[in-house]
């Protein structure tokens, strides 16, 4: 009997109990689909992650961060938490950089008619938009121009610009931050999948470093940018650099290159999540092994059921392989039916999460290809033993079964 | 081997001496054949005739190599078959032994052509030669316009000729059938027993058990079985 007489067999036998056959496959079809799922979610979330750190390096710029304290809580005596402006201008000086800014975080409230909002505020160089990752929808970027004349201009980021003007365009507007006007010259929206905005809120205001400055003294400047100029080395200007800023700040420990905290926090992002993911798809593993148990009862069932028409075949001369092929390939062929089915919902269902949610699931052919293998291992681990219960029967038993 | 034809009439197609079946049901013995010796040459019509539960079915099972005797020695074709392996067993049911049952015993999802090209499958003939072959024996079985139909579309006569059809596939050395006529009205059984006969005259062997004497009558040796004891023969012709 040939390979596609057998799974033409098969299939006429599975056919003629659809349902069973259906609800059958339905525990491979999930478990498959959930394992593709899972790895799609966790592959994607981590690239997500990594990078939104990965791009938080520029090319020729280094940022430099007052560097943490290992143990989170209150300041440590002596804790550097902000540059001075005479760190600016000890870096402004230095050889290998070609110009100095500096960025600053913090809340605010911003006011607009008889809406009063509470926004993120984030202030920095012209070059804000790739620092803190967003893209100008309408409108335009500020200048450099407009940071050094501390003009008194801002970005809104789409969901704040919603709450306080409505449908209507913002450009042009006039807005009351910290009670000083500003004019609002352009709408962003978040460059990448923002992880952050799930927990934050997305309400983002964007202004220069210098405005920033005057409508907050208070503010700490907590971070500094640098540009190194074409031809030095980063890496060697970032260790002098560094080195130089605590000697001024008579702190060994006071400053920080960010990309070495960057690096750190990948690999623990990408140990994380891994972890996570191996955890995620290990339980769907096991409803994978539930399915394949689901497909071994169905089977048993069938031989029972079946018994007289194994008698049947045997008297025209099946062989026990005959008849324990016959059964292997009908269970094969359900945990393979079920996997293929499984792979098109859990590749269907990951593009659709990109798709509608902006989740950068990714998905991941090699977890298509094991999951759908390991339906065939299932297929067959689960089908040997009643395949082979049918084959073991005595011929003239199998015939006056009833 | 198979190819009736080939057989010369002589020759000792079955073989059985001294054979004994017991069953051990819980802690009983149950002997259900015993001392059975009988030979059938190839080229003959026989039939197996006794009341019900006499042991009829029990000593086809053993002829046709479904079931093995507990005592004794049978010989298929100077085989003796209480040495094979299962898949020798297997191998002779497909090509030595044909089997009509008086419940058909038709596989109720295939259509007539498919269920006569079964045995021809596990012979691993070609689908094009087994088509070929199951057409024509339907044909000669006046069911060339049921080629399509399942077993629960066809009459009791219909499905038994399927059956005979299914039985002749591989061009078996011995038809062996058991009550064949017995789930069939008294006229479709006379249809069935011509065939029978028909086949026979074409060099057919033919074992045909039955505990009804005009159906034994279609033979011309008849074997008497009573209680699991060969009690008599006659030859009618
Ligand atoms: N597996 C078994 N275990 C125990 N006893 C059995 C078994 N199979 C058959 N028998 C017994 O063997 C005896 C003969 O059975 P068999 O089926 O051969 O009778 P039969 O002559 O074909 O009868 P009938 O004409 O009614 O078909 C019966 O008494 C039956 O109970
Ligand atoms: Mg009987």
């Amino acid at each position: 009997m040939s390979f596609t007489e057998m799974w033409l067999a098969a299939a006429s036998s599975l056919r003629a109990s659809p349902l069973r056959t259906f609800l059958t496959m339905l525990g491979i079809w999930i478990g498959v689909a959930s394992i593709i799922i899972i790895v799609a979610m966790g592959q994607g979330g981590q690239k997500a992650v990594i990078s939104t750190i990965a791009s938080t390096r520029l090319q020729n710029t280094i940022q430099i961060l007052p560097q943490e304290i290992v143990e989170p809580g209150l300041p440590q005596p002596g804790q550097v938490l902000s540059f001075q402006t005479s760190d600016l201008q000890l870096a402004q000086q230095f050889s290998g950089v070609a110009s100095v800014s500096y960025s600053l975080y913090g809340q605010a409230t911003v006011g607009y008619h008889s809406h009063t909002l509470n926004a993120s505020v984030q202030a920095g160089p012209a070059y804000l938009n790739d620092l803190a990752h967003f893209t100008v929808i309408s409108g335009h970027m500020f200048t450099s121009t407009d940071v050094l004349a501390h003009r008194q201009v801002a970005l809104v980021s789409q969901s704040l610009a919603g709450q306080l003007f409505g449908h209507e365009s913002p450009i042009g507007r006039v807005i009351l931050v910290g009670g000083y006007p500003l004019q609002v010259i352009g709408e962003t929206i978040s460059s990448q999948f923002d992880l952050m905005s799930r927990f934050l809120g997305s309400n983002y205001l964007y202004l220069p470093s210098t405005t920033c400055r005057d409508l907050f003294p208070w503010w700490g400047i907590s971070e500094m940018d640098v540009q190194v100029s074409p031809g030095a080395s980063v890496g060697q200007v970032s260790q002098r650099l560094v080195t130089a800023l605590n000697i001024h700040a008579h702190n060994a420990q006071a400053f920080e290159d960010a990309s070495g905290l960057w690096l750190g926090l990948e690999q623990t992002v990408r140990k994380v999540s891994t972890i996570l993911t191996l955890t995620i798809g290990s339980v769907a593993g096991i409803a994978l092994l539930v399915g394949g148990i689901g497909v071994m009862n169905i089977m048993l069932v069938s031989v029972t059921e079946r018994t007289q028409e194994i008698g049947i075949r045997m008297s025209l001369g099946a062989t026990r392989r005959a008849v324990l092929l016959q059964f292997l390939t009908e269970a094969v062929m359900i945990t393979t039916g079920g996997g293929l089915l499984g792979v098109v919902l859990g590749v269907g269902a990951s593009a659709s999460i990109r798709w509608f949610t902006g989740f950068p699931a990714s998905v991941s052919w090699q977890a298509a290809g094991v999951g759908f293998l390991f339906s065939m291992v299932i297929g067959v681990a689960c089908g040997l033993y009643p395949a082979n219960k049918a084959a073991r029967l005595n011929p003239i038993d199998a015939l006056r079964y009833e | 081997m198979g190819g009736t034809q080939t057989v010369t009439g002589d020759c000792a197609l079955i073989e059985v001496s001294h054979l004994d079946k017991v069953y051990s049901v819980g802690d009983d013995k149950v002997t259900v054949l015993q001392n059975i010796n009988l030979t059938v040459r190839a080229g003959e019509f026989v039939s197996i005739m006794g009341p019900s539960g006499s042991g009829k079915s029990t000593l086809m099972h053993i002829l046709g190599c479904l079931d093995v005797p507990s005592r004794g020695q049978y010989q298929l074709h100077g085989q003796a078959v209480e040495s094979l392996t299962p898949w020798e067993l297997a191998h002779i049911r497909n090509q030595e032994v044909g089997f009509v049952f008086q419940n058909f015993y038709l596989l109720p999802r295939m259509t007539a052509l498919r269920n006569v090209e079964l045995p021809m499958v596990y012979a691993g003939i070609s689908p094009v030669d087994r088509r070929r072959r199951a057409s024509e024996l339907l044909h000669q079985m006046g069911l060339s316009d049921r080629f399509q139909h399942r077993p629960n579309t066809l009459s009791g006569g219909q499905k038994q000729r399927v059956a005979i059809a299914r039985a002749l596939a591989n061009n078996p050395s011995v038809l062996l059938a058991d009550e064949p006529t017995g789930a069939l009205d008294t006229k479709t059984g006379e249809e069935i027993m011509g065939m029978f006969q028909a086949l026979n005259q074409g060099g057919v062997t033919v074992v045909v058990i039955t505990h009804d004497a005009k159906v034994a009558h279609y033979a011309r040796r008849t074997v008497h079985l009573l209680d699991g004891k060969i009690v008599g023969e006659e030859d009618l012709r």
